[in-house]
């Protein structure tokens, strides 16, 4: 499927990033005046205002920036063994996702599906070679 | 130049209070009244913090009713939130509102209560303190707001070295400092092997890395340059920089950088006119240990990577050449959210004043106060000198 089909009036909301995200596209924007890929879609570039943005597909490899394993938990994921949450960049952009398996900065990492908390989905990564 | 000055301040213990917030507001602003000598009938108007009220107590408009509550009840009254800045923010409204000739006096403030006796438990406050990360990006991620500071601080580790030991030496430093803070939340000494011994929070943070949930008030009256030479001992405020990055953290240029903070200073240091050199001590937000080595090194007192080891070569501590929270800290004093910012000015105020007893930095002049908000999306520097 092409990335305009889950577009609504042509733009990347958080619903349409939701939608493409639980059928395992990882979409994002690329400005066009300062490059800056962003994972978290907005109404401008977040680096330099402009609105001339376009929806991208992201890398869905990566390495790890910072990882940290959360042993205290908020409500919704409380009842979860103590988990991995990572950024990670994929090419140009960086991304925070929970992380299945273990992690480390500088580490490989593939895109894996999605975990839901909320009816919200967030990216879930894990090792690249697994 | 100066701003504004300080001539009145008032705080609560930080700690646990099983009172209304209302309450435990008025334990704070009155006393700050009765320190500046001002009545009732002398102030112009209300500046009040609070961030969680609505989430935790299903109570909101809190200006006007803090205002009633401590006899204010027809002067303009407001209410900011920004996360844990929220209060250096209406700090900042109030330095404004004085140096524009708006208002002559004003009195600014902030209240939280976050300890279980708002009958919320540790899941569900984690869950509300999470609230100022990215709602749809961060949050669903299983993200927790240390967690957001321990990603900062992992990667500092692995970018220059900084270790466990050393977060663990801040730890340990605004613990004693807070052993001389009868408002301190934690008024023990620890030690590195408790800090290391305690149970993880969010690696790299042990519990005793982190701020505790605390309950608190705060508050100070703002009055303008021209005014406050009819006051007893007022406190000049020579610079105040805000500063605002992107969020979420993985849009940021830099997340290491803190560059709200770094923004924030170099307006504030350019107002007043001094450099970080010329800072005599400081209170930093220092949520969590790594937060405090982010904080000096974005202001300038150390290099960028050297905040780990200048605290444990004990340059940050009391005697140093740099004093980094003579009250405690957020980690010892205690972190009230919306009571933090205001608190912070309570002790540079006592300390440029020569009051601040067994904690006192030796004959200070210039005072700095870093507040941070969120995942360090907001920013807030305040440098302070005694009036010559
Ligand atoms: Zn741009």
């Amino acid at each position: 499927m092409s990335v305009e089909t889950y577009l609504e009036d042509g733009e990347l909301t958080h619903r349409a990033w939701s939608a493409a995200l639980r059928e395992d596209v990882l979409l994002g924007e690329r400005c066009a005046d300062c490059d800056h890929v962003t994972a978290a879609p907005k109404a401008a570039c977040a680096r330099c205002g402009s609105q001339d943005t376009a929806v991208i597909e992201l890398q869905t490899e990566g390495t790890v920036y910072a990882e940290t394993t959360v042993f205290v938990a908020p409500a919704a994921f409380s009842d979860a063994e103590p988990y991995g949450v990572a950024l990670i960049d994929i090419g140009d952009a960086r991304i925070m996702a929970h992380i299945d398996g273990d992690a480390a900065v500088g580490d490989a990492v593939a895109f894996r599906g999605t975990v839901e908390q909320d009816d919200s989905p967030a990216p879930l990564f894990g090792p690249a070679d697994d | 130049m100066t701003r504004a000055s300080v001539v009145g301040v008032g705080m609560t213990k930080f700690g646990t209070h099983d009172i209304t917030l209302a309450e435990l507001f008025a334990e704070a602003a009155l006393p700050a009244l009765d320190d500046a000598g001002v009545g009732r009938g002398d102030v112009d108007a209300l500046y009040f913090g609070n961030t969680l009220g609505g989430m935790t107590e299903n109570d909101t408009h809190l200006a006007p009713k803090v205002a009633t509550h401590t006899g204010f009840g027809r002067i303009p009254a407001q209410r900011f939130e920004d996360a844990c800045a929220t209060s250096t923010n209406a700090f900042k409204h109030a330095v404004q509102a004085v140096e524009n000739g708006i208002h002559d006096v004003v009195l600014v403030g902030g209240v939280e209560k976050c300890t279980p006796v708002t009958g919320i438990d540790t899941p569900e406050m984690t869950r509300i303190f999470v609230s100022a990360a990215d709602r749809q990006y961060e949050q669903p991620t299983g993200i927790t707001f240390p967690g957001v500071f321990a990603l900062m601080t992992k990667r500092h580790m692995e970018q220059y070295g900084t270790t466990e030991e050393q977060l663990a030496e801040i730890a340990v430093k605004n613990h004693a400092h807070g052993t001389h803070n009868p408002r301190a939340h934690f008024g023990k000494d620890t030690s590195i092997e408790a800090v290391l011994d305690s149970p993880l929070v969010v690696d790299p943070f042990h519990l005793m890395d982190c701020c505790p949930f605390s309950d608190g008030g705060s508050a100070a009256v703002v009055v303008s340059d021209e005014y406050a030479d009819s006051f007893d001992a007022p406190v000049d405020v020579t610079g105040l920089g805000h500063g605002t990055d992107l969020v979420p953290v993985s849009d940021k240029a830099d997340p290491l950088a803190t560059q709200a903070a770094r923004d924030a200073a170099e307006r504030a240091y350019d107002q007043a006119g001094i450099t970080a050199g010329e800072v005599d001590f400081c209170e930093v937000h220092d949520c969590f240990t790594g937060a405090e080595v982010l904080a000096t090194e974005a202001l300038g007192f150390v290099e960028d990577g050297e905040g780990g080891p200048a605290a444990a070569a004990g340059r940050t501590a009391l005697g140093g050449d740099i004093p980094v929270n003579p009250s405690g800290g957020l980690k010892a004093k205690g972190h009230p959210i919306g009571a933090t910012g205001t608190a912070q000015i309570v002790e540079l105020t006592e300390q440029l004043r020569d009051e601040a007893g067994d904690r006192q930095v030796e004959s200070p002049s210039v005072g700095l106060a870093h507040n941070l908000g969120g995942d360090t999306g907001s920013a807030f520097v305040t440098t302070m000198e005694e009036r010559a």
